[in-house]
């Protein structure tokens, strides 16, 4: 079920118009928790997959009781590394589906937000195992896994938020200028996904259609029809995951409100960042931060404490395997491993120049030069321009994603 | 907490090469010139070698949010500093 539909928006103000009206914590609680099991029924296709769910979500409780009574690390590694190979199997990585039986890859198991539930719960054990989760109920522990608003895409919130809300759901709108804000954020995400990501998407696929019917050899590429789809399949598709994505989180937070629900923030104007790492602190947001404190952050921190010296140079490469690993979670096809590559290659190149720089003309003079007009416009338009080129990987099939961008040089030069 | 923060501040200076870096309770990492993501993991090692104590990646992921203070690192080191004892 999409979170842009008429019936779901519907259903949800249904929801939020007599939610502070039950009396009490255990009843809000309980109205959520029937409209997780109810967004879930509408979203889970068959048994085996409600299983797989099941089996996913509730072993990260297990291990959490665990994890709480007696910390082990073992037991987490353990944990973490058969929950990633089942990830894995689950969504079919093209990686790994050379190598492993067809019997294990036969299967028509699709769990619903399981990128985003692997995120939250490896997130939640490592902080149960680190002691930032003093203790925690089965019934907060399964509606933050599932909670339907942030199910499918996000935005990925930390347990100890959801937690504070879930003891005793209270309205977060204080007044009435509160509620109309948390409406017009509804509002703007429906127009947004639903009209102009709409927009930008009917347009992307003509253009990629217009080249595809023209390799196939049912009428000549000219040079002007190859630019001109070229360029619109460019712009377009960045201005499309845009709209649809933040449309989505604009209207999840703003139905967040409505319930009392602090969900964070997802975007930041991310097409005015001065570069990669810039990028990656304006777009898809929570995921950054998540990237950062469970994967940089531990990665780097082990290097420079076990070799001090090489500090400087293992930051490039944790910059890299980080925003790699990023991309390649994006989805199981070979495209989003070049989509991982591009974005792995850009913010280490964006250190690695920050670094020079630094180095050659001290901080402030670095903080003076990034501080020019010049700099600034040429920056923004350059750092537009890569992540647009990187969103040519993030369709499917990356051999018609070449075949294209061949098709289009031949035309053009 | 005084004496906490005076050495949090030596290895400030330490960590960003600058011995004129003053800090008080209200100091916050936008005050700090090039404490950035990285930056701020260099510096909890250094923190984590020269006090003897170690943070949770919620902790470290805390102390660079918005609205925290080197107060309130201090606090943090403060609590660590008596369990160990």
């Amino acid at each position: 079920m999409s979170v842009c539909s008429a019936e779901f928006i519907v259903a949800f103000l249904v929801l939020a118009a007599g939610f502070f009206r039950l009396p009490g914590a255990g009843s809000r609680r309980a109205a959520l928790a029937l409209a997780n099991v109810v967004f879930l029924y509408l979203s889970v296709p068959n048994r085996g997959s409600w299983i797989a769910l099941g089996i996913f979500v509730l072993s990260g409780y297990g291990v959490g009781r665990l994890l709480l009574r007696r910390p082990s690390s073992a037991l987490f590694f353990g944990y973490l590394a058969a929950m990633i190979a089942t990830f894995i199997v689950i969504k079919k990585y093209d990686v790994v589906t050379p190598i492993l039986p067809v019997a294990v890859l036969h299967h028509s198991l699709v769990v619903v937000g399981l990128s985003y539930i692997l995120f939250r719960q490896i997130h939640f054990l490592v902080d149960v195992l680190q002691a930032q989760i003093p203790d925690f109920t089965l019934g907060s522990y399964l509606n933050y896994q599932l909670n339907f608003l942030t199910l499918l895409s996000g935005p990925i919130q930390r347990y100890q938020e959801f937690h504070t809300y879930w003891l005793d759901p209270r309205p977060l709108a204080t007044d009435r200028h509160d509620l109309l804000l948390a409406f017009q954020r509804i509002m703007v995400g429906t127009l947004k996904v639903s009209v102009f990501a709409a927009i930008c998407i009917y347009y992307w696929e003509g253009a990629k259609n217009g080249i595809n019917h023209a390799m196939s050899g049912e009428f000549a590429l000219t040079r002007r029809f190859a630019l001109r789809n070229f360029v619109t399949i460019f712009y377009l598709y960045p201005a499309y995951v845009y709209f649809n994505f933040s449309g989505y989180c604009d209207i999840v937070i703003g139905a967040g409100r409505l319930v009392g629900l602090k969900i964070p923030e997802n975007f930041d104007r991310p097409y005015l960042s001065r570069n990669m790492i810039d990028f990656w602190t304006r777009q898809h947001m929570t995921l950054s931060l998540w990237i950062r404190d469970y994967l940089f952050t531990p990665m780097y921190k082990s290097l420079a404490e076990r070799w001090p010296r090489k500090a400087s140079a293992a930051v490039f490469l944790c910059y890299f395997v980080a925003l790699f690993l990023a991309g390649v979670w994006h989805g199981a096809t070979m495209n989003f491993v070049v989509f991982g590559l591009l974005h792995g290659l850009g913010v280490s190149a964006t250190k690695i120049w920050e670094t020079y720089l630094i180095r050659r003309r001290g901080r402030a003079g670095y903080r003076k030069y990034l501080q020019g007009p010049r700099t600034r416009v040429v920056a923004i338009v350059a750092t537009m321009h890569f992540v647009a080129l990187a969103f040519l990987f993030f369709t499917p099939d990356l051999n018609n994603t070449i075949d294209e961008i061949r098709a289009v040089m031949r035309a053009v030069f | 907490m005084d004496e906490i923060l005076e050495r949090l501040q030596a290895v400030l200076r330490e960590v960003f090469g600058d011995d004129e870096i003053v800090v008080t309770e209200a100091t916050t990492a936008d005050q700090i010139d090039g404490w950035d993501s990285l930056m701020h993991v260099n510096l909890i090692i250094a923190v984590e070698k020269r006090f003897g104590v170690k943070f949770a990646a919620a902790e470290i992921a805390a102390l660079k949010s918005e609205g925290e203070n080197l107060g309130n690192f201090c606090q943090l080191l403060s609590r660590k500093l008596a369990a160990k004892r």
